[in-house]
């Protein structure tokens, strides 16, 4: 018989039952509905509405644009993070403060900015258009709105970690003489990279679910850049619900399957170092093996 | 290789930690900075390791100007209180890192690292973790690691920083002892920061005592016990008692006679003899607790509105059998009178006193 643990706070099992009930009503139940929506189509059917022209440029679009937001934010959200954490700087509140304005601003507000700053004749778009780079109205443009939407993501989960890493052991690196260069990739990065991963993994997830801030910038051509969430509605006004519950169901599968990818990357590395063996075999040995 | 600490200063903001400090460490030798906490110890470990920078002042490393130097280039290993192990290394990728983040040029064949790596662990008696993380593994054997990762890389001065601080009192006696053997073996040079005295003074060859950022004594270990320079020293090392005495000709009398300057007289609680005898040259008191504590019983009396803390040897106690409440004589069989400004006054050829 197992033996009951106590545990400081109790009702596991309230909190189980209130966990599974709560998932349930808000996850499960929207999702299965949807599913169970799409089954009336047969899989085949769902397969090929998947696989149209104008569905895989969509899938492309925004899957494309939404790696490659969070790419971007993982890099320069990083620097970010680190910037705040380590160093002291006039105004630093203030830039702390910038970074979940993305959260707080209705996405289409952002869209429309955005669309307007990077137009042929708006503060940006006028110096580099003459350059060749057209962002609005591009596939582009919906990489720069989705990176708006998404940097507080990577910013946010990185914070407490970089907070978390002891100057103590940077400067054994350096003292058994590490390059800055060589301390950061081989004992920082290292550090970092799991919660890095699940910033990536979280700015992805947002992007993809993106509507608002995009349609505004993207301009929305079918096959260039129209993205799958537009697709889904314009189906929907076209009164085509199965069609558009089909999309849906393959996005849900497809952002299934990534976010489980990145997720089991992300406990990969942050687990293989503590394959937890208990700590009282390893004391037992340790008085074997000390003199 | 020798370090010369030559007039390092150091604030941060308005607190000075450390106060022109001048200290020679010859090759080979293993030196102890004591000193309660906030004392600018470990700043000037830190300083040494080039880890902070001094204000003022230099540093030497075998007579060459050292202060411009970064911490990479200082040759220096240096042990944490907190291990500072690499969390997502291995133990064998731990000690090799110093190895490995070598120069193309100077850095040994993968052959040579893994012979280095394991020599060094079996040298810290751990060569059996090599695979492991460093989160499996107990304190002690963490800052084992944490000295083979530091030796690794030939380390002309070994730093440690409170090493055995945060370890039980029966790993730190071992590390203690262990330290001092390798530290033998090596020839090379070590500091350490403890605010333990017993360590420093079990482990080192010179203990350098420090307050509020000055070097209040340096000396062996015997010395800084048996003949401290100053009331700190006296009282940081061991318990003392202290009487607040006046001092006439080489005589410092407690209570008796109201003349001449004031003094303070300190008295370590074994050098207190306890008799049933009224004798004139003790002091009454009586018996407030018995406590024995292993080897020692201590014993609590009350001398007016003071407590006097005397350390008899079980035996001794047998023969006096004190009972609390009980009135008893006690005299001090040496002691050592600072006047008031912290100068030693008493002349170790002449012990004198008088109640």
């Amino acid at each position: 018989m197992a033996a009951k643990t106590h545990r400081v706070l109790p009702g596991f099992g309230l909190a189980l039952g209130y966990t599974l009930v709560y998932l349930s009503l808000l996850i499960l139940l929207p999702l299965g509905g949807m599913v169970l929506k799409a089954s009336e189509l047969g899989f085949g059917q769902i397969i090929d509405i998947a696989l149209g022209e104008r569905s895989l440029a969509a899938f492309r679009v925004t899957f494309g644009a939404s790696f490659l937001a969070a790419a971007v934010n993982a890099f320069f959200g990083l620097i970010v993070a680190w910037i705040l954490v380590r160093y002291p700087f006039p105004g630093k509140r203030f830039v702390d403060a910038l970074v979940d304005l993305p959260f707080a601003l209705p996405t289409a507000v952002a869209g429309i900015t955005l669309a307007t700053l990077y137009a042929g004749n708006g503060w940006l778009g006028r110096f580099i258009e003459p350059l060749g780079i057209k962002v609005a109205y591009t596939p582009l443009g919906i990489v720069v709105a989705l990176t708006f939407i998404t940097l507080p993501f990577v910013v946010r989960t990185l914070q407490p970690v970089i907070e978390d890493i002891e100057t103590e052991v940077e400067e054994a690196a350096a003292s058994l003489g590490a390059s800055r260069w060589q301390t950061f990739v081989k004992v920082i990065f290292p550090a970092i990279f799991p919660a890095l991963l699940t910033g990536f993994a979280l700015a992805f997830a947002r992007a993809v679910g993106e509507y608002g801030s995009v349609i505004f910038i993207a301009g929305n051509l079918p096959l260039i850049s129209e993205i799958t969430p537009l697709l889904i509605i314009s189906k929907l006004e076209q009164y085509d619900v199965l069609g558009a519950t089909a999309l849906a169901v393959v996005m849900l599968a497809l952002s299934f399957i990534l976010l489980l990818a990145v997720n089991l990357l992300q406990w990969w590395t942050a687990n293989r170092h503590k394959n937890n063996e208990p700590l009282e075999v390893t004391a037992a040995k340790a008085s074997g093996g000390a003199q | 290789m020798s370090i010369e600490i030559r007039n390092i200063s150091k604030r941060f903001g308005n607190f000075v930690a450390l106060d022109n400090i001048n200290l020679n460490i010859p090759t080979g030798e293993l030196v102890a900075l004591l000193g309660p906490s906030g004392c600018g110890k470990t700043t000037l470990l830190r300083i040494i390791a080039g880890m902070e920078s001094s204000d003022q002042g230099e540093i030497l490393f075998s007579g060459a100007e050292a202060s411009h130097l970064h911490a990479r280039e200082r040759e220096v290993g240096f042990v944490f209180q907190h291990y500072a192990l690499f969390r997502h290394m291995t133990v064998f990728e731990n000690v090799a890192f110093g190895l490995r983040v070598k120069a193309r040029k100077e850095r040994p064949s993968d052959a040579e690292i893994k012979r280095r790596v394991m020599e060094l662990l079996g040298l810290v008696q751990l060569d059996w973790l090599a695979d492991r993380y460093p989160s499996q593994l107990s304190g002690g054997q963490r800052q084992r690691i944490a000295l083979a990762r530091a030796l690794a890389v030939e380390p002309k001065v070994l730093l440690l920083d409170e090493p055995f601080g945060a370890l039980d009192t029966k790993v730190r006696k071992e590390l203690r002892r262990w330290l001092r053997r390798l530290h033998d073996d090596m020839h090379i040079s070590s500091v350490f920061v403890t605010h333990d005295q017993e360590e420093a003074l079990e482990v080192a060859d010179r203990v350098v005592v420090m307050n509020h950022g000055k070097i209040e004594q340096i000396g062996s270990p015997d010395e800084v016990y048996s003949s401290p320079a100053s009331p700190f020293v006296y009282q940081f090392l061991g318990n003392v008692n202290v009487f607040h005495s006046r001092v006439q000709g080489c005589y410092a009398e407690v209570e008796r006679n109201e003349s001449a300057e004031k003094a303070t007289a300190f008295v370590r609680p074994h050098d207190i003899d306890i008799t049933h005898q009224p004798s004139e040259e003790g002091l009454q008191a009586t018996v407030q607790h018995v406590h024995p504590i292993g080897p020692v019983v201590r014993i609590e009396l009350l001398h007016g509105s003071e407590i006097v803390e005397v350390e008899l040897s079980r035996e001794r106690h047998e023969a006096l059998q004190l009972a609390v409440g009980q009135s008893v004589w006690f005299r001090p069989r040496q002691m050592k009178v600072f006047n008031g400004d912290d100068l030693l006054r008493s002349t170790p050829e002449k012990q004198a006193f008088l109640f």
